[in-house]
């Protein structure tokens, strides 16, 4: 049963999706209607598929690779819901709901078999959750730098002639940027604190020694060096969006390191 | 059989009025009815002899009479005289300046007129708020019946005009960008700072231009305002005359300007300081802007540069985090919003008029509906009392079920054929105002027709 919610979620996601296009991008408000509600539908069923299928998962979830990023789609969907509740815009569906379809696609018709062993282990569902959470705001965050670049050369050049650019105001694109960023660091500390423990109680020391595990630390230095530079130096612009980009390098580094590792995969060993 | 009455408004609507494009200024005060007195106007008016409803619509563009009248009068003289004995104008005065609208045609203007497409600057939002207003005032004093006593006209016009302004603003951009200077610079500073609330202006010299720009920055919510100017009273002036209770206000001393110009959030500049001494610099340079952004920790800040020659230099737009807009910017911006506001005027009148059309042609239906409604229930009376008498009469020998339903049957049979001819007629006779004919809605949009 939580296939067919999930497989709900994400027609929901694709129809929000395409609505986002013509009310962002083509002053058609209209679109907006559709586009709020499929994604906030979208968000819910996509929410009780997550819990049937943990709720069932007494003794090893299913769970591999697709289904992990699936969560990730989960968490940008409910994002875009969150910035169009607080600050009234849809633009970043035009970003958060393809990549939420895409990430959702391949586990509703075609869901893995592999099993991640210790998953019946709640703290193990919560280190990936923040961990995923965590990568979410930091996405979000590029994004808003991003948009908050291309609004600030459209300002400079004066190109903006119309009261419905789809690109929100600068500042509260900053807004966003740093919320997003605070938001995801607290998740991002306690998601690798609690995987630290629990590799330490089932591997042991030698984990720390795996490229893997020293890619995710590097991570959560540079993570936390940017929001010290973005809230001390008032960083905006094209050098936050530098910042912004590295740093989630550094996370697809960290994402890609799961092929390499010894002790941190997907698959069971 | 009781007389039937045509419960549905027999309507006679004319709209008679000046506006801006008709009558100057001259005529158009003479015309005016100040708000006070607006409640009187209307009752006086509505007490005309012939008139069912009245309204009207008094605004600095606009003198506005909108009636409807019984069949049997011609109201044209009738508004005239109204205005000449209420605001002792004389008509010849005002004769040449009138258009008048009726049935149709004052419909479609009403609904124009609401959505702001007959306004001075197309598609500003006041009109609406000030047609609601005479709309209150004519329903308060009774020049306007109520929907629910059923023999009004005016007021499900009047919200019908309502929901087609509202729905001119929903399906086009008549209204979304702004078109003076001065909202074009509070339009620029939201895509800046979003809201504006909690957000400081600082004018720096003085100007009709600058202080319009801080008023419209105050509308939107900026709540402290700064002013410097190199005369301390000239400075002080200007802060009294746009102080406001819900603001914070100061004045800035000319020397210290660089000192504190970091505070401000938008910075106003219209000094034209260049222009009385060709040799003095200009007040922000892209050295004070790089040190006023340090102050702020690169908070942006809104250079809204209205002095010619400029106050700020140009190289100051190129520093991460300043948004330098002179007065030809502010200019561009506000011609490319006018042209679109005319693309959209062109799809509000095209739903301005199918809405006119629409409304004009239910409203022709009404009366007959009404009638027929009325002489079906009238019937129906007739006959269930002539069953009840002869059911009383074969009281001793009742009728079997069998028997009943063949009188029932044949009792609505004869109602209904001798009821034909009459329902055809009403069905066909659209009385009232007549249906839009495609021809009366492809002239010129505003189109009037003058009193002779």
């Amino acid at each position: 049963m939580s296939l067919l919610w999930l497989r709900v979620a994400v027609l929901l996601y694709g129809v929000a999706a395409l609505a986002v296009l013509p009310a962002a991008l083509y002053n058609q408000p209209r679109w907006r209607h559709v586009a709020f509600p499929a994604a906030l539908a979208g968000v819910f069923f996509h929410f009780v598929a997550l819990t049937e299928a943990l709720s069932a998962a007494h003794h090893a979830l299913p769970v591999d690779t697709h289904e992990t990023l699936s969560l990730l789609g989960l968490l940008l969907a409910a994002a875009f819901v969150l910035l169009a509740l607080s600050y009234r815009t849809i633009s970043f569906g035009i970003f958060l709901l393809p990549i939420a379809v895409l990430l959702t696609l391949v586990p509703a018709f075609h869901p893995g078999h592999e099993t991640i062993l210790y998953i019946h282990s709640g703290w193990l569902f919560l280190h990936i959750g923040l961990l995923l959470t965590a990568y979410a705001s930091l996405f979000l965050s590029l994004i808003a730098s991003l948009l908050y670049l291309v609004q600030e050369r459209r300002l400079k050049r004066k190109l903006t002639t119309s009261n419905r650019s789809w690109i929100p105001p600068l500042e509260s694109l900053d807004q966003i940027a740093l919320n997003a960023l605070l938001f995801g660091f607290p998740c991002m500390t306690l998601g690798l604190l609690i995987g630290s423990v629990i590799a330490l109680e089932s591997i042991g020391p030698t984990f720390f020694a795996d490229p893997k595990v020293l890619l995710s630390f590097a991570m959560w230095i540079a993570y936390s060096l940017m929001i010290f530079i973005r809230r001390h130096s008032g960083l905006r612009g094209r050098r936050a969006v530098y910042l912004s980009s590295f740093v989630f390098l550094v996370v697809l580094a960290v994402w890609a390191a799961n092929q390499l590792s010894v002790v941190h995969r997907f698959k069971a060993p | 059989m009781s007389e039937i009455k045509t419960a549905g408004p027999n309507t006679n609507l004319l709209l008679l009025g000046v506006n801006h494009t008709t009558a100057p200024v001259a005529v158009r005060e003479r015309l005016a009815i100040p708000a006070a007195r607006l409640a009187d106007a209307t009752r006086t008016l509505a007490h005309q002899p012939g008139v069912r409803e009245a309204l009207i619509l008094s605004t600095c563009n606009r003198v506005e009479l909108l009636t409807v009248y019984e069949s049997s009068s011609e109201p044209s003289p009738i508004t005239l005289r109204f205005l000449e004995d209420y605001l002792n104008v004389g008509v010849a005065d005002i004769q040449p300046h009138v258009y008048q609208y009726r049935e149709l045609e004052a419909i479609r203007h009403l609904f124009r007129v609401a959505s702001s497409l007959d306004s001075m600057v197309i598609g500003e939002a006041q009109i609406l708020g000030q047609v609601k207003q005479s709309w209150s005032v004519a329903r308060e004093v009774g020049a306007i019946k109520s929907t629910e006593s059923f023999s009004s006209t005016l007021d499900p016009l009047l919200q019908r005009a309502f929901s087609v302004a509202k729905r001119v603003r929903s399906e086009t951009s008549i209204g979304s960008s702004s078109v003076s200077i001065a909202s074009v610079a509070a339009e620029l500073a939201r895509k800046i700072f979003g809201s504006l609330s909690g957000k400081t202006v600082l004018i720096v010299g003085a100007g009709k231009m600058s202080d319009l720009t801080a008023r419209h920055l105050i509308q939107q919510g900026a709540n402290t305002l700064l002013v410097s100017n190199r005369t301390q009273s000239r400075a002080e002036a200007i802060v009294d005359s746009l102080r406001n209770p819900s603001i914070t206000t100061g004045v800035l001393p000319f020397e210290i300007l660089h000192d504190h110009a970091h505070r401000a959030d938008v910075i106003i500049t219209s000094t034209g300081a260049a222009a009385t001494d060709p040799g003095a610099a200009q007040i922000f340079t892209t050295a004070s802007a790089r040190a006023l952004l340090r102050q702020r920790r690169n908070r942006p800040v809104f250079f809204i540069d209205i002095a010619v020659p400029r106050d700020v230099e140009s190289a100051v737009n190129e520093v991460e985090g300043c948004f330098v807009y002179d007065i030809d910017d502010l200019q561009q911006v506000a011609s490319v919003n006018q042209a679109s506001r005319t693309r959209e005027a062109e799809a509000a009148e095209s739903i301005v008029s199918s809405e006119a059309a629409r409304y004009a042609g239910r409203l022709a239906q009404a009366p007959a509906t009404e009638a027929i409604k009325q002489l079906l229930q009238n019937a129906e009376a007739v006959r269930q009392s002539e069953l009840a008498r002869i059911a009383a009469r074969l009281a001793a020998q009742p009728l079997s079920p069998e028997q009943q339903a063949a009188v029932d049957a044949l009792t609505q049979s004869l109602t209904s054929k001798l009821l034909h001819a009459q329902l055809a007629a009403l069905r066909e006779s659209g009385t009232g105002i007549n249906p839009a004919s495609p021809a009366q809605f492809t002239g010129q949009p505003g189109k009037k027709n003058r009193i002779p």
